[in-house]
């Protein structure tokens, strides 16, 4: 007679099985199980909602006056913020978030801005990342003066505080959104280089790269086909970070005049626009204030939740 | 021996060649000469009892062809100076009497080389005297212990700058400073409402206005020709502008809309044709005449500084960018820049497309607005001069009478609106708040406030303003936060009265000028005293004001050498570089 025992659940430190599941759906689970990092998903995905359906949400043009409006409207600058249902007179125009210096509706100057602030986060640190990946993985993988070359010009660059060289950077190409843009991609390239190089330094002396090199592959294959995948993990967990501080980036140099220029919707220009109203029309910088403070808050969260949860440490402990 | 000899001579020669050096006259230009004015008496006296002969300057054109209003500048005597004009001027007393052409001891001057320490520590007879300038932090002025007149002012006179209107409300709530210019204009209620601070009108006596840059080819537009060089789309521009609705919206209470550059309570100011009125048809309808019935795209450049005439910058530049592209389809790229290189690039010319811009009245005369901005002497600010406009400002500033100047000036306001180097938009109503407990406070309609004649009961007076100043040789600034702290340190010979604009006696006690308003003879105060001890005599006016008339002079150099006052009132510099 024999007996056959069940072979015992492998979990890891959270009590998830990590039988049959890929490390990506460890890692969802892990990421659905954390209440801050929930949170943090919840506040962007409401963000994203807003940002992509600015056009039907926005009860008004972000640049367009009241006094533009058709009919136009007889409604003060700096407005108090309107609402019928909470009590407002009806005769008077709805703003719920009351209206700018320019008479400018900005409630619809915030949802505008919400897609503005995305746009900057995420496309300069795609562009960072773009960037910062092909240079670590080239000093990781080839080592020698290649590798001193490239991590030299990212030690001067992190040697400088990143938004003092993104004003530098913005002097000298000129002030506006897309300069503003290119400036803090730069000054967020170094920390991937970094973070891939140290990944890549690790992965090519692993055996399934020695063998991948037994069997003829070229370099290309290797580092981009075989080492490069492998090496993601942390660098996902410094993009969605750095998205926060690309955004905190560009809100400080709009707010100092030098990214997004009037009359675009910026969050951080907004404020600046209205830094002297403080006392006598508070709401004007408390939303913008709130809004750069939730975005970055929300990939902070998502960022600390998708470390936690791709750490293998974690995950292969059973 | 032979080396002995050849050192010899070489000594020789090097003391030849310094006292040839020291010999040269100051004023190389074979045009100016400079020589004793008054000649030895003829009478001998015993040299043991005659007084020693008082070697006066002179600098004096060799004619009027030069183009400047000036022909001599004389130390008739110690206390005696006489200022010659080419042509008659009624507005003289009232343009000397302003703080750029202060007077400062002609020795320290030449020490200074022009620049250098005269940029940060003027020397002059004014009620305070410079302690300390720390750059970006406050300037420390304390009380003149020789000063001439009355001096009820705190021992320590602090100025302190900051750009925010509600950085400097909340230092005057919080009681950190004594009183803050430019009160934000929507603060106006909350100083009114607060017993512990009181508010204090300053009169519209300023235009802002939208200047344009004339010349054909500016920088910046890629070798195409510039679009506002066309007096049409410059037309286009005025008419596509609704001025009431900028004033009405973002201006506080107390402004008006400007019919004419100069404000209407200054005599002859709005002599002329009202501006045009808005209409955005018939706008449009010009520009496509024009040659450009899409619009173009160029630059709207401002400084980001609360003025009287400007309170909201920001705000202002945006509606203006706003209706221009609702308008005329023109978009306008907003570019802000840093106040002393917009102030500079302006003068120049250098400046592309539009700028905002105002001038506060340094007195009232039309000498001060027209005359200055598009006179024979005015800088490049609106590219070229138009002559139909230099010659009637030029006439009319020669005439005495208000009713016999009117003729003209109304042909200047006519020919500007047709030429239409700028737009006049607003005549800013502002305010300056104090501490309650001030005595003496007051709001100078020029933007003048002497300190002298304010008390808060304490040793320190602090007192926060818009900017920090660019220099303090306001012989070649012309920024008013400059100027309000010169005020303070150093006088001319003439000053405007305490809270309004009559010309009264500085330093000198009185004047006299013959029928034609061509010859000035100033008397000067005796026994004046500058801060470092020395006493102020005739020379010391006639280098004063000469550095700044001469451009031959060594000493014409200054802070940026544009002396922008002296050829914007007094027309074209002596030796002037040509063109």
């Amino acid at each position: 007679m024999t007996t056959q025992t069940a072979s015992p659940l492998k979990l890891d430190t959270e009590g998830l099985s990590l039988d049959s599941v890929s490390l990506w759906q460890i890692t969802r689970r892990r990421l659905f199980r954390r209440k801050s990092s929930l949170l943090g998903m919840i506040i962007l995905a409401i963000l994203i909602v807003i940002a992509l359906t600015a056009q039907w949400i926005a009860p008004y043009d972000p640049i367009l006056s009241m006094l533009d409006a058709n009919p136009p409207q007889d409604i003060g600058k700096r407005s108090s913020p309107c609402i019928h249902a909470l009590g407002c007179a009806v005769d008077q125009p709805q703003h719920i978030m009351g209206t700018d210096g320019n008479i400018r509706d900005e409630f619809s100057r915030m949802v505008y801005g919400a897609r503005l602030s995305l746009l900057i986060g995420i496309s300069t640190v795609t562009f960072a990342i773009i960037i910062g990946t092909v240079l670590g993985a080239l000093g990781g993988y080839f080592g020698g003066w290649i590798d001193n070359i490239i991590m030299r010009v990212m030690d001067v660059l992190l040697a400088f505080p990143s938004l003092l060289l993104a004003i530098a950077i913005v002097t000298v190409i000129g002030p506006g959104l897309i300069n503003a843009l290119i400036a803090i991609g730069i000054v967020s390239i170094p920390a991937y280089a970094r973070v891939v190089r140290g990944s890549v330094l690790s992965i090519r002396e692993m055996d399934f790269v020695s063998a991948s090199r037994a069997l003829g592959g070229n370099t290309y294959d290797i580092l981009f086909r075989r080492i490069l995948p492998n090496a993601l993990t942390p660098l996902i967990v410094q993009g969605t970070l750095g998205i926060a501080s690309a955004i905190l980036d560009a809100a400080a140099l709009s707010f100092l005049g030098l990214g997004a220029q009037p009359p675009t919707p910026e969050w951080g220009s907004m404020l600046g626009a209205e830094r002297n109203q403080v006392f006598t029309a508070p709401h004007l910088v408390f939303y913008p204030g709130l809004a750069i403070m939730l975005t970055v808050l929300a990939f902070n969260l998502l960022g600390d939740g998708l470390r936690d949860a791709l750490d293998p440490r974690l995950a292969h402990m059973s | 021996m032979k080396k002995n000899i050849s050192v010899l001579l070489s000594l020789i020669v090097l003391a030849s060649l310094m006292l040839a050096a020291c010999g040269t006259p100051a004023t190389e230009a074979p045009v100016a000469t400079e020589a004793p004015a008054t000649e030895a008496p003829a009478t001998e006296a015993p040299a043991t009892e005659a007084p020693a002969a008082y070697e006066g300057m002179m600098v004096e054109a060799p004619d009027c062809e030069y183009g400047g209003q000036f022909k001599s500048i004389e130390a008739v005597d110690e206390l005696t100076v006489k200022m010659t004009l080419c042509v008659p001027d009624p507005a003289f007393p009232s343009k000397i009497a302003f703080t750029s052409f202060a007077i400062q001891p002609s020795e320290y001057l030449e020490s200074t080389g022009g620049n250098g320490d005269l940029l940060e520590k003027p020397i002059g007879t004014g009620p305070y005297m410079i302690e300390s300038w720390e750059r970006g932090n406050q300037l420390v002025l304390t009380k003149n212990p020789n000063y001439w007149g009355e001096n009820i002012g705190a021992e320590t006179l602090v100025f302190r700058w900051g750009t925010e209107s509600a950085q400097r409300l909340l230092e005057l709530q919080s009681g950190t400073v004594d009183g803050i210019d430019n009160v934000g204009p929507d603060d106006f209620a909350t100083v009114e409402g607060d017993s512990n601070l009181a508010l204090f009108n300053r009169p519209a006596l300023n235009v802002m206005y939208i200047a344009f840059n004339n010349n054909p080819q500016v920088e910046g537009f890629d070798n195409t020709t510039n679009p506002l060089a066309n007096e049409m789309v410059r037309q286009a521009i005025a008419m596509g502008i609704d001025r009431n609705r900028i004033v009405d919206n973002f201006y506080p209470a107390g402004s008006e809309v400007a019919s004419h550059f100069t404000p209407c309570s200054i005599p002859n100011g709005c002599v002329g044709d009202e501006w045009y009125a808005f209409d955005a048809a018939a706008a449009k309808a010009l520009l496509t005449e024009a040659g450009y019935p899409d619009g173009f795209e160029t630059v709207l450049n401002y400084r980001d500084v609360v003025r009287g005439y400007l309170p909201d910058p920001n705000v202002v530049a945006q509606d203006i960018q706003a209706q221009l592209k609702e308008n005329l389809n023109i978009t306008l790229n907003i570019e802000v820049m840093e106040s002393g290189a917009f102030l500079a690039a302006s003068d120049a010319g250098q400046l592309q497309g539009l700028h905002l811009l105002g001038w506060g009245a340094d007195y009232p005369d039309q000498t001060n607005f027209l005359g200055y901005h598009f006179g024979d002497g005015a800088s490049k600010q609106f590219g070229d001069h138009w002559p139909d406009i230099t010659e009637a400002l030029a006439q009319g500033a020669q005439l005495a009478d208000d009713a016999d100047r009117e003729p003209f000036y109304t042909t200047a306001n006519n020919a500007i609106r047709t030429h239409v180097p700028m737009i006049p938009v607003a005549h800013g109503g502002s305010a300056l708040a104090f501490k309650a407990s001030v005595e003496g406070a007051f709001a100078s309609p020029l933007g003048n406030e002497e300190f002298s004649v304010m008390s808060n009961g304490t040793d320190t007076f602090v007192w926060m303003q818009n900017a920090e100043p660019i220099s303090l040789y306001c012989a070649d600034e012309t920024d008013g936060e400059s100027l309000r702290a010169c005020e303070q340190i150093t006088q001319s010979l003439l000053s405007y009265e305490t809270g309004g604009t009559a010309v009264e006696p500085a330093l000198a006690e009185s004047y006299e000028v013959n029928d034609d308003l061509t010859e000035w003879v100033f008397k000067l105060r005796p026994g004046v005293v500058f801060h470092d001890g020395s006493t102020l005599d005739a020379n010391d006016v006639v280098t004063s004001l000469s550095v700044q008339w001469d451009a031959g002079n060594p000493l014409h150099t200054g802070n940026t050498g544009a002396f922008s006052y002296w050829s914007g009132l007094f027309g074209t510099f002596l030796n002037a570089p040509p063109e």
